[in-house]
């Protein structure tokens, strides 16, 4: 009923698949129609409309609030209210200390206006990391605060942001989100300020009415500062109205009887069913979260077993996984999906489906089978507890599979299915012999939460040193190659060691009307809401 | 019935309701995980920043003094802070009390407008086909799967009719009466369908119990006419099993119809429960449980009132 998008679980950063270009290139800049009101649903009861206290991902307030930079369709990351993304080749970028801090020069963008009509300045800039790091201030996305020591506005276009370190992710926290309004929030409580329901930013969009549990209505803001190629004001739509619809079959009836124009998270089992409806059309972008099987280094002697491990890997048939869940899911072989050009290591070593091998690298470690077929070493027998999240389909076909695909080199496995909050708590405990589920990055992809030794997501109680050192060097690079060597080595010693078993990784599937035009997918954390001002309706 | 005893019994009604606050609060703290477990798949919600939204919850507090620090705010207060929306509870819940009343008062005054003669039709010509028909339709009233209901109807009258919105509360910046109505037909129709089944079985089995009694016979060798015999004489006496039905029934209309509202989109109590238990909200949690149990306590008292009223021979004093 609810999804769980939490805002920074989902989705920062990713492309657009070849067939979406292919349909957005179908439609270049035409004679856009001006006017007109889309409608999108939403699957989450809107907490807050706070980009910093949200728990979700924050669709309506990237139509409302910008940041000084914002990641594109390619997840790279193009200036927004600052004039260009400060690099180190641009000077935007200075590390000192020795290289151990770095400075990060913002160059704002003259003659932004808020909704109200006030100008934007640096104030703002330095304002929003101050009330953000404020103690009294509850909120979810802090993240970022603290690396800033100072922060310089030596004039009301230039921000001079002071860092205790060198954070390559800069550009994925705290400014990026949104800007805070420093002359309507200064000396309030962020907590409970009217700005929650109503937030004022500088965006193509304002927010015209809340009503909880129901919609947020915007409407375009006459005084945005982004023009189109002939420059004509920009948005072009006069409204965006966000509706909430929590009940999955009713987002697609919405869908067909036109009362919803775009839908932006189609699950998987319904994509099928928009597919041939006249005036609908899907759109495909990959995703940044991938499946994984991971094993528990607390549990069961033999899953310590570097040969079990491999034999598991070896008994996986990712096809079969894929076709289990519509088709939609890709395969991998590295924690690190594809869509990182960057980081992504294609030399990774893989295991490709071999039952054969599996039964053979079994057979040798001494695991011999019992009378049931199962097999079993020195009074241990390979029969594990698998844990997936119960109510999810698709997972839960997955884990169907997996049994099936283990039972074929002599492993047991029992479900042992739980929901929400008791299934996260078993899989950061590591209340599991196997658990299959899905991880996901930001667009600047961490990965020791998760394989580091003192990782917050590491309920495997996994750890190796030698692994742990190659995060240490990874995470605190700025330098693009060395970033890229790391992160190979890194690749290769996941794969070498497996802990965890990469399966699949996903799409996003985007339902929407034929008659709405450049709209560009955008699933990175910032939403597909980031930059709207250009979609326009046709016929 | 007097004023004394009525006093009495809603005195009486305090201390059940702290012992059932007292319940509510160990067993929603029993269950695995808490109110900030939702951030934990977050890659960038710090551990710095989960300890300060502890602090602020008072979550770092002994369960006890929890406890304590939640009924102060319950009694004297406003209800406490959602940790979801960091908005007072009781506004929380006063938003959507709204919606969850419209909804589901219509409901049941649809379904004791159907179910009442229903079952007086069905026990008055027992055995006949007239009863087999309205039988057969009750148990497949109450065997309909609300949600696969709500869909065919949304099929029919939203898409393939377009007679009314599949969904929602009212048009987006509009909500004109009419409008209104138009999004509730299906929903409050959804909502009263398996009422009426089930009302109208209770209905038919008190008065097919009444309609076997001696007075009954006395009344029609009197002279009387049937309605007059039904309607006078068997309907207040055959109400009394129904009306404790009937009584729990309104009192739950207050915790919402999780289902309906989740597939018709109505903002309502329902929801609000579901949001708040999938983020293990427990001030929000604990003031919609209270608001439940409240109800029920509540409509208890109304029936014993009411039997008393519908029964002369039943008396408090």
């Amino acid at each position: 009923m609810t999804t769980e998008f939490s805002r920074r679980t989902a989705l920062k950063g990713a492309f657009i698949g070849t067939a979406a270009l292919a349909t957005l290139r179908a439609t270049p800049g035409w004679a856009q129609g001006r006017g007109g009101t889309l409608t999108a649903g939403l699957t989450y009861d809107i907490d807050t409309l706070n980009v910093y206290s949200t728990g979700y991902l924050g669709d309506v307030q990237a139509a409302v609030v910008e940041g000084l930079l914002a990641p594109n369709g390619q997840a790279e990351y193009v200036p927004v209210l600052a004039t260009e993304v400060p690099t180190l080749e641009n000077g935007g970028i200075v590390l000192t200390d020795d290289g151990k801090k770095m400075t990060v020069t913002y160059k704002l963008r003259p003659g932004v206006k808020w909704h109200d009509g006030q100008p934007f300045t640096s104030a703002d800039v330095k304002f929003t990391w101050e009330a953000v790091k404020n103690e009294k201030f509850i909120a979810e996305s802090k993240d970022g605060t603290e690396d800033i020591e100072s922060i310089d506005t030596p004039d009301e276009l230039t921000a001079i942001c002071r860092y205790n370190t060198v954070a390559p992710d800069f550009a994925s926290t705290l400014f990026t989100f949104g800007i805070l309004p420093k002359h309507a929030l200064e000396g309030k409580d962020l907590n409970t300020d009217p700005y929650n329901e109503k937030p004022l930013g500088t965006g193509p969009f304002m927010v015209k009415e809340f009503k909880r549990g129901q919609y947020v209505l915007t409407e375009r803001n006459p005084n945005y500062w982004r023009k189109d190629d002939k420059g004509q004001a920009l948005p072009y739509l006069d409204q965006l109205v966000f509706k909430i619809i929590p009940d999955s079959n009713t987002l697609m009836t919405q869908l067909k009887s036109g009362e919803l124009g775009l839908v932006v998270q189609v699950p998987y089992n319904q994509a099928k069913q928009i597919e041939g409806v006249a005036g609908l059309e899907t759109i495909k972008g990959p995703l940044l979260s991938w499946q994984h099987l991971d094993f528990n280094f607390k549990g069961p002697k033999s899953l310590q077993d570097l040969a079990v491990r491999q034999a598991i890997a070896h008994a996986m048939n990712r096809q079969t996984l894929v076709r289990a869940q519509g088709g939609f899911p890709e395969p991998i072989k590295s924690p690190v999906v594809p869509v990182f050009k960057d980081l992504y290591d294609p030399n990774t070593p893989d295991y490709p489906f071999d039952v054969a091998k599996a039964n053979k690298l079994l057979d040798d470690a001494g695991y011999a089978k019992g009378g049931d077929g199962i097999r079993a070493k020195d009074g241990e027998t390979l029969s594990y507890r698998i844990v997936v999240q119960a109510g999810r389909a698709d997972d839960e076909l997955a884990e169907q599979v997996i049994i099936a695909q283990l039972k074929a080199i002599g492993i047991a496995a029992k479900p042992d299915n739980k929901t929400g909050v008791a299934y996260r708590e078993a899989r950061y405990k590591g209340d599991y012999d196997l658990i299959y589920g899905r991880w996901i990055t930001s667009a600047d992809p961490v990965y020791s939460v998760f394989y580091g030794t003192k990782g917050a997501n590491n309920g495997q109680g996994y750890s190796n040193p030698k692994l742990d050192e190659v995060f240490a060097r990874l995470e605190n690079t700025l330098d693009p190659a060395e970033r890229k060597a790391h992160a190979a080595e890194m690749q290769k010693i996941l794969a070498e060691d497996l802990p965890s078993i990469p399966l699949t990784t996903n799409v996003a599937v985007i339902a929407k009307t034929t008659k709405l035009k450049d709209f560009v997918p955008n699933p990175t954390n910032m939403t597909n809401f980031v930059d709207t001002s250009r979609w326009h309706l046709e016929g | 019935m007097n004023a004394g005893y009525v006093l009495r019994r809603l005195l009486g009604a305090i201390p059940l309701l702290f012992g059932i606050s007292l319940l509510l609060f160990a067993i929603i703290h029993l269950a695995p995980g808490g109110p900030l477990d939702v951030y934990a798949d977050n890659p960038s919600v710090s551990p710095a920043a989960l300890e300060q939204i502890r602090k602020a919850y008072g979550l770092d507090q002994p369960v006890p003094v929890q406890y304590v620090l939640w009924l102060k705010s319950m009694v004297l207060g406003d209800w406490g802070y959602s940790i979801r929306t960091g908005r007072p509870v009781l506004q929380e819940v006063t938003e959507r009390l709204g919606p969850t009343l419209e909804l589901g008062g219509l409901a049941m005054l649809l379904s004791l407008a159907i179910a009442l003669p229903l079952g007086t039709v069905s026990a008055a010509r027992r055995h006949s086909l007239l009863d087999h028909v309205l039988t057969f339709l009750s148990f497949a009233g109450i065997s309909l799967p609300v949600f696969w209901l709500a869909l065919l109807l949304q099929l029919l009258f939203s898409i393939a009719l377009g007679w009314l919105p599949s969904a929602g509360y009212q048009t987006i910046g509009g909500g004109s009466f009419g409008d209104r109505l138009a999004h509730i037909a299906m929903p409050a129709a959804v909502l009263s369908l398996a009422t009426i089944a089930s009302w109208s079985r209770y209905i038919r089995s008190g008065m097919v119990d009444v309609l076997n009694q001696d007075y009954i016979r006395t009344a029609y060798a009197k002279g009387l006419r049937e309605p007059g015999v039904i309607l006078h004489h068997a309907l207040r006496n055959a109400l009394i099993p129904a009306v404790t039905i009937i009584a729990l029934d309104l009192a739950s209309i207050i915790s919402g119809a999780v289902i309906t509202e989740t597939v018709f989109a109505w903002p309502g109590i329902g929801r609000l429960f579901i949001e708040s238990m999938d983020g293990r909200d427990y001030p929000v949690l604990m003031g919609l449980m209270m608001l439940g149990s409240l109800a029920i306590v509540l409509a208890n008292i109304a029936a014993d009132l009411a039997y008393a009223t519908l029964d002369p021979r039943i008396r408090y004093d």
